[in-house]
């Protein structure tokens, strides 16, 4: 009897999925479809290209739709994707960047509403009105190497790294040049309270930490152990420890990071090819493939293989304008470059 | 019209028949039609591009967006008080790493061209290889073996000698000067050596017979002859590494040394959003500094007459035999090479074999790995991008030589008015620093008529532009040295201005036609800042390729495809020195 009306509700539900699923599907092979009339998609990002492909390579298979990625730092995908734009002539369907070049873009009104179907399994305060789910949440924080400093004598906060013990230790990008570090620099008071950031900001330039151009060198200097602790991608801890670097990173609790889009051109050469690239990055399965590859993504219950991912709590840096950019940049060279 | 009259050079007397107007008369020569049409190719080239630079610096919106004339960003960039000790900086770094580079270059071009020192054809064919490598793993590489915490050479001395701490540290002005310098030393080798040999050694011989010694003839007579080509080389190595900025970028900000070039990336080229108007300024800034060199370049080898010592008379060039100290001069050159190849390959090899980048330790054998490699042989993108980058590098550099041949001919031999205004022009887009041109690249092809945009043939066209005054000052510090009387004697024999430039002209230019075009096309087997915004993923050559491998933290890879491009370089730089050695004439 039990059996039976197990049997009973397991048909019942594979029917109502079947039903509820059918049109989604036939949408998307609609729009599959057509996407292969367009050919290819052109796709823009700041995406590491292996985590990229990874994603792409699945797509093809999927529906046979090749996508041509053109691969730059975010500052840069912004200028190509705009000064096409201007000229009329935007070669790129698809945008993938993070969100202060994202709201630039929009303001200029480079991109196309696009609600895909797959945006609906993102939690609520992940979207945003504008660029729709933010897939992603690049987390900078305290890496070490634990050759050279053990998990005992490493530090514990972001308040230990002002202590004596670590000065001369510290390599962390320059947020005199640096943008991301600008902003992560910038939004401590939302960890701390704007009191105890200002104070903490002075506290870390006088400890003199190595500057360097960007987030990934200082991840680099850690791995190499020519200096020993960096602020940094969380990220760069899993990625260099795959290739057997001796990393770590300290748990922190809160950290700050900045959000990821994917957008659509509203002159996408490829706009049905776009959508569909679209629809496949933000599913469930792209997600679990980026998660794999170290990336922290805005998925209930998938996270990064590294140890207490779970644990992180992501705090979205702020989002600066142009004239707040260069005010902090020209308070931080007081500070950091006396 | 008899043979006699004939000319190449406008200065000399017209034909009565064709002598009613100036402009008949001008356009009655064939060399007049070069000059129209080189003048028109490189006039094109340099100031569609820079125009909308120009224009973007004096304007306060980006290019595409209506906006207000201003000289808003020249006051913003240069009534700046910050801005003249950072020059002051970058003037130190120039001149100390071009100075430096050329010594070296001096040095090693000496050993391998004139004497006959052992293994010299070995040396000179590995002197090239640094200008293979991205300029960017170079520094890398030297941050690896000198810095003071973990650098290799640093950690040895300590060990074997028993040091305290490492004697050397390379984030400091001697360590940023030493590691520029070392990656210009090739562009200088390749322009003095091409000199050196096309230099008349009986010159030397006769200073010799009246008495003097091997210091006086290379200090009375070698030195002086070849003074057009160390200027070349000075003032292009000068300008490079005041526009630099991935040296100063790795070095000098963890120093917390600024230049002139770290102020632009942090006010304009790195700020956010790029304040493209800003960067154009700074980029006007630079190019008058690159001008003024220019203009002291050609003050210096103004009078060519005296540089000439290729003649008419037959010569054939020797080595000097240094009987016992030939050992010795090998011995320099070797330890030369060894800071300019060996060890940058070195430390290049372990980075393509290791997982990731560490200091060796007797556990480091155990994780030794070809992945790096394999992923080389088993990606489609990288084989297109080699394919790519093959086309562009063989193509792009025989154009250029091509360009810069008539080009330095006309600016060098013949008194046509304008003919400055061609070297000026050529200069233009060079000194604008690589991102900024980029820009200006970008703004001038997205919407060309001819479209251009996005393939293979931009990139191209952006190489042209931006290196075409390598070429030129390889071939024109040669073609100094080429006395009138040999293309005088072809015109008197009835050979017209064409077949005097085959013939004649270009094979005793030969060597500097080659070592430019070694210079270009070991510069286009990797370069990426100036074309980075103008490829499509199809048209993807192997620099934007490294870039986005460095990008994503991928050094083994990049070391790997770095030490690949050096290998099929060599073979083709043996292959072009086979071609150009005076010996094979």
């Amino acid at each position: 009897m039990y059996m039976r009306k197990l049997t009973y509700f397991f048909s019942a539900s594979l029917v109502s999925l079947l039903f509820l699923t059918s049109p989604a599907y036939s949408q998307n092979a609609k729009l599959i479809e057509a996407a292969k009339k367009e050919g290819k998609v052109a796709a823009y990002g700041s995406l590491e290209s292996d985590n990229a492909d990874a994603v792409f390579q699945v797509f093809k298979k999927k529906t046979g739709l090749d996508v041509d990625y053109w691969r730059a730092s975010a500052t840069k995908v912004m200028d190509r994707a705009l000064s096409e734009y201007r000229a009329g002539k935007p070669l790129f369907d698809v945008i993938i960047t993070n969100d202060s070049p994202m709201q630039i873009m929009w303001k200029e009104g480079i991109f196309a509403k696009y609600d895909s179907a797959s945006a609906k399994d993102f939690p609520k305060d992940a979207i945003d009105p504008n660029l729709g789910p933010r897939y992603r949440n690049v987390i900078i924080g305290i890496a070490y190497n634990k050759s050279v400093i053990s998990p005992a004598e490493a530090p514990k906060s972001l308040e230990d790294l002002v202590k004596p013990q670590y000065r001369g230790k510290l390599v962390m990008p320059d947020p005199t040049q640096h943008t991301t570090t600008t902003q992560w620099v910038a939004s401590l008071e939302k960890l701390m309270g704007k009191e105890k950031a200002d104070r903490y900001i002075r506290d870390l330039a006088a400890q003199k930490p190595v500057l360097v151009e960007s987030l990934l060198p200082a991840a680099e200097r850690v791995a190499t152990g020519e200096t020993p602790i960096a602020i940094t991608y969380v990220k760069y801890v899993y990625m260099f420890g795959q290739k057997g670097a001796p990393m770590d990173y300290v748990r922190l609790g809160k950290m700050l990071g900045d959000g990821h889009y994917v957008t659509l051109g509203n002159k996408a050469p490829h706009p049905n090819a776009g959508k569909a690239l679209i629809d496949f990055f933000l599913s469930q399965e792209s997600m679990s493939i980026m998660a794999k590859t170290g990336e922290f993504v805005n998925r209930k219950g998938i996270y990064p293989p590294l140890p207490d991912a779970d644990k992180i709590q992501f705090v979205e840096m702020y989002d600066l304008d142009t004239k707040q950019y260069a005010d902090k940049k020209k308070e931080y060279q007081q500070i950091f470059l006396r | 019209m008899s043979a006699n009259e004939r000319t190449l050079s406008a200065e000399q007397p017209l034909p009565t028949a064709w002598n009613q107007t100036r402009v008949g008369a001008f356009l009655s020569q064939p060399i007049s039609w070069v000059f129209l049409t080189v003048g028109g190719i490189i006039g094109f080239l340099s100031l569609y591009p820079t125009v909308f630079l120009f224009y973007g610096s004096l304007v306060d919106a980006p290019l595409g967006v209506p906006g207000h004339f201003t000289l808003q960003n020249y006051v913003k960039a240069f009534h700046d008080s910050e801005v003249y000790p950072l020059l002051l900086n970058s003037f130190i770094f120039g001149f100390g790493a071009s100075g430096l580079s050329v010594v070296f270059a001096l040095a090693l071009a000496w050993i391998t061209i004139r004497t006959n020192a052992p293994f010299r054809r070995l040396f000179e064919l590995t002197a090239i290889i640094p200008n293979i490598l991205p300029p960017i793993l170079v520094s890398i590489s030297w941050v690896m073996l000198l810095n003071p915490s973990n650098g290799l050479i640093n950690g040895l001395l300590v060990k074997f000698l028993g040091l305290e701490k490492g004697p050397f540290n390379i984030y400091s002005i001697p360590g940023l000067i030493f590691v520029e310098g070392l990656i210009l030393t090739p562009l200088a080798f390749l322009i003095i050596a091409a000199a050196l040999k096309s230099m008349d050694p009986s010159l030397e011989e006769s200073a010799k017979t009246l008495g003097s010694g091997e210091f006086g003839v290379m200090s009375r007579i070698t030195f002086p002859l070849i003074r057009p080509a160390i200027l070349a080389a000075i003032t292009l190595n000068f300008v490079r590494a005041v526009e630099s900025f991935d040296t100063p970028a790795i070095i000098a900000l963890p120093a917390r040394i600024e230049v002139f070039t770290t102020k632009i990336w942090r006010e304009a080229l790195g700020s956010f959003p790029t304040n493209h108007n800003l960067a154009a300024a700074y980029g006007v800034g630079i190019l008058i500094i690159a001008l003024l060199f220019v203009y002291l370049y050609r003050r210096f080898t103004s009078q060519v007459e005296s540089f000439s010592t290729v003649t008419g008379k037959g010569f054939r060039p020797h080595q000097i035999d240094l009987g016992g100290w030939k050992y010795l001069a090998s011995l320099v050159a070797f330890l030369l090479l060894v800071l300019l190849v060996l060890l940058p390959l070195l430390v290049l090899l372990l980075v393509a074999i290791l997982p990731y980048y560490h200091v060796p330790t007797w556990e480091t054998w155990k994780h030794l790995t070809f992945d790096h490699f394999r992923y080389i042989w088993a990606t489609p993108r990288v084989h297109k991008a080699f394919g790519n980058s093959m086309i562009l590098a063989l193509l792009g550099a025989t154009i250029c030589m091509v360009l810069a041949s008539l080009a330095s001919y006309i600016t060098v031999r013949t008194k046509l008015a304008g003919r400055g205004l061609i070297e000026g022009l050529i200069f233009i887009p060079w000194a604008f620093p690589g991102t900024a041109l980029a820009l200006g690249l970008l703004w001038a092809y997205i919407d060309f008529p001819i479209p251009v945009y996005a393939t293979i043939w931009i990139i191209l066209i952006a190489y042209v532009t931006r290196f075409l005054p390598y070429g030129m000052r390889a071939v024109s510090s040669t073609i100094i040295q080429v006395h009138k009387e040999l293309e005088e004697a072809s015109i008197a024999c009835g050979a017209g201005f064409m077949a005097t430039f085959r013939r004649v002209l270009i094979p005793m230019m030969r060597p500097g036609v080659m070592a430019g075009w070694i210079i270009l096309m070991t510069i286009f087997m990797r370069e990426f800042s100036a074309t980075l915004f103008l490829y499509s993923p199809g048209s993807e050559p192997l620099g934007p390729l490294l870039y986005f491998l460095y990008l994503d933290g991928m050094r083994g890879r990049v070391a790997a495809i770095g030490l690949v491009i050096s290998v099929i370089s060599v073979i083709l730089i043996a292959i072009a020195q086979h071609y150009s050695r005076w010996e094979t004439k």
